[in-house]
């Protein structure tokens, strides 16, 4: 009844924060998905492995600061450097998947056929596995919400299962991103995507060193 | 003088009677009078004069293009006076209000920042998702620093836009004025061969920024990357991120609206980074107007290419009879074909349709625009200069 109870909570407060994650989410997801292949069946994969890395990240990190004891209290200055080192590490990983794409699979815009056919080596689990991940350890205001109930449950197991309930309720917001795969895949597109990256890439790195430096993240 | 202006433009058509062009010139003449001196306007001397002398600008520069029937370099006289005198007046103003260009977050929280229009596409989907509005100004009329209030400046883009799509960036838009003036500077360009790519910069930039906008809820083009916060009003730095934003402002500005203009005669900030540009190109659908190439007619001479501010001609394009997405309906590539191939065009006309015809519609509805917005930014630069000078 309890585990039921916490169950139901998770996922109603993971589906009432759905819309704040995929805010969150939504930089790194949607311009890495339009340079991947078009396809429903492309679309979901990559967001299941974003996914499953995204859960693996809450629970390492509610794992970690449980152990640690400082889930809700947790001192401002380790929490800036940590979400410091994450934008950094996801500026990084979004710099290098705009690199790599230059040799997507494309149409030319002014073309009907195929043209620059490079290597369409399947970035896609990797990659979104990898930006799932740091995005799971990013301390976006849902998850924060989330640890801090977590934290007030008795067990280690109990928070685990308060955040994999919090996890299945935000992941239904995340289904209409598959809608992607419908957006053709021509030069105009994957160009913009990788673009949008690497501008993307930019910000999480200044302000990734900003919080390294131990900098206010907002100038006013 | 119509001699003359026949050896100028060989293949043009002669220019119109005077007469002719004053009856075409008379509904702008009333339409400027309406805006300048309508009952309850300043009654201010300095301001009546930069009013009257602005109407009268307005007025010749339309007669001109009646008269000589080409569009581009009266209009651009407009765009560059509109580019050099809004800074003046907006600074000023922002000055006189505040004492100072930078905004403090005390005037964000009270919502007295002045509503521009770059921010309107990073509204949507915060607005779509919570029903807020990211940007720090009043919807309601007066609240603001610009005294309209968001909600009639949108409703009043939006109705402009459907009818002119991106025609907006060449007839309302003041910071575009202030690159087409330094592209305009040097005889030839230093850089002539650009990387086609680079005109998909601005989408990118308007995907980026729409979904940072949704994610840290404040409209990120204007707190990280708008080059024209150098010229109108900066972040009130109070930490090394403010720094950081500033100096990023300031180097775009350097960059895309100073430098690359100069050295490749091309609005550079317009074709390859401005956001708001890149949304206003998918109203070009939604506009009756567009420019159309006869292929017939068309000898590939990408003269029109070479011309165009905004880098809209391919030869691909050309070939195909059109503009890309991004055309301003600056009408540079219309006045510069020697064979009258490039004209203007209304959807769902015929190709023996008058081009001359679709051009006084469009540019009626342009300088109408043109007159009300841009004309009324000039008067009050005009009239702060006065101020200063007299």
């Amino acid at each position: 009844m309890a585990a039921s109870l916490i169950f139901g909570e998770a996922l109603a407060l993971g589906l009432a924060s759905g819309p704040a994650c995929i805010a969150a989410c939504g930089p790194v997801l949607v311009p890495s998905m339009l340079v991947e292949r078009r396809g429903v069946g492309v679309s979901v994969r990559y967001i299941s492995a974003f996914l499953g890395a995204r859960l693996l990240g809450y629970l390492l990190f509610a794992v970690a600061a449980w152990e640690l004891g400082m889930l809700a209290s947790m001192l401002r200055a380790p929490k800036t450097l940590l979400i410091g080192v994450v934008y950094v590490l996801l500026a990084a990983v979004l710099l290098a998947y705009a690199y790599s794409a230059r040799h997507a699979c494309v149409q030319k815009c002014s073309d009907s056929k195929l043209v620059n056919i490079g290597e369409t080596k399947n970035r896609g689990v990797a990659g979104a596995a990898v930006l799932g991940f740091l995005t799971g350890l990013n301390l976006c205001p849902p998850f924060v919400a989330a640890g801090i109930r977590a934290a007030e449950l008795g067990s280690l197991t109990a928070a685990l299962l308060f955040f994999t309930a919090f996890f299945l309720g935000t992941s239904i917001w995340f289904a209409p991103f598959a809608g992607l795969s419908c957006v053709a895949r021509n030069e105009a597109v994957v160009t913009v995507a990788r673009m949008a990256m690497a501008l993307i890439a930019l910000w999480y790195l200044a302000l990734g060193i900003a919080m390294l430096m131990g900098r206010k993240g907002y100038g006013y | 003088m119509a001699t003359d202006l026949r050896v100028l433009r060989p293949g043009k058509p002669a220019p119109r009677g005077i007469g002719r062009s004053l009856l075409l010139t008379l509904p702008i003449v009333v339409w400027s009078l309406l805006m300048f001196f309508h009952p309850g306007g300043t009654t201010d001397r300095l301001s009546l004069i930069a009013a009257s002398m602005t109407a009268l600008l307005m007025i010749a520069l339309f007669f001109m293009m009646m008269r000589t029937r080409s569009t581009y370099r009266w209009r651009r006289v407009f765009f560059v006076t509109l580019g050099l005198l809004f800074p003046v007046g907006f600074i000023h103003t922002v000055i006189a209000m505040r004492g100072t260009m930078g905004i403090p977050i005390e005037e964000m929280i009270a919502g007295r920042t002045p509503f521009c229009f770059m921010p309107i596409p990073l509204l949507i989907l915060p607005a779509a998702f919570t029903k807020s509005l990211v940007f720090p100004g009043s919807i309601l009329p007066a609240g603001g620093m610009s005294g309209g209030g968001m909600a009639a400046m949108v409703a009043l883009w939006l109705c402009i836009t459907l009818v002119m799509g991106r025609g907006w960036c060449s007839y309302a838009c003041f910071f575009g004025g202030i690159e087409e003036g330094v592209a305009s500077v040097p005889a030839r360009a230093k850089i002539r061969k650009t990387d086609p790519r680079w005109r998909f910069g601005p989408w990118a930039v308007l995907l980026a920024m729409v979904l940072l906008s949704l994610a840290l809820f404040e409209p990120a083009y204007c707190m990280w990357l708008c080059p024209f916060k150098a010229v109108s009003e900066y972040v009130a730095a109070r930490n090394t991120v403010g720094l950081l934003q500033n100096a990023i402002f300031v180097l775009l500005f350097g960059g895309l609206v100073i430098v690359l203009p100069f050295l490749t005669k091309k609005r550079t900030q317009c074709a390859w980074f401005c956001p708001f540009g890149a949304f206003q190109s998918i109203f070009n659908k939604t506009s009756i107007f567009n420019v159309k190439i006869d292929k017939e007619r068309c000898r590939p001479c990408v003269l029109c290419q070479t011309a165009c501010p905004t880098m809209s001609l391919t030869k691909e394009s050309i070939a195909q009879g059109e503009t890309l997405m991004s055309c301003t309906r600056c009408g540079a590539c219309v006045d510069a074909c020697p064979r009258n191939a490039v004209v203007w065009h209304i959807k769902g006309t015929g190709a023996a349709a008058k081009p001359e015809r679709a051009r006084l519609m469009f540019l009626y509805a342009a300088w109408a625009m043109a007159v009300m917005f841009g004309g009324s930014i000039i008067a009050q630069g005009l009239a702060t200069l006065l101020h200063f000078v007299i």
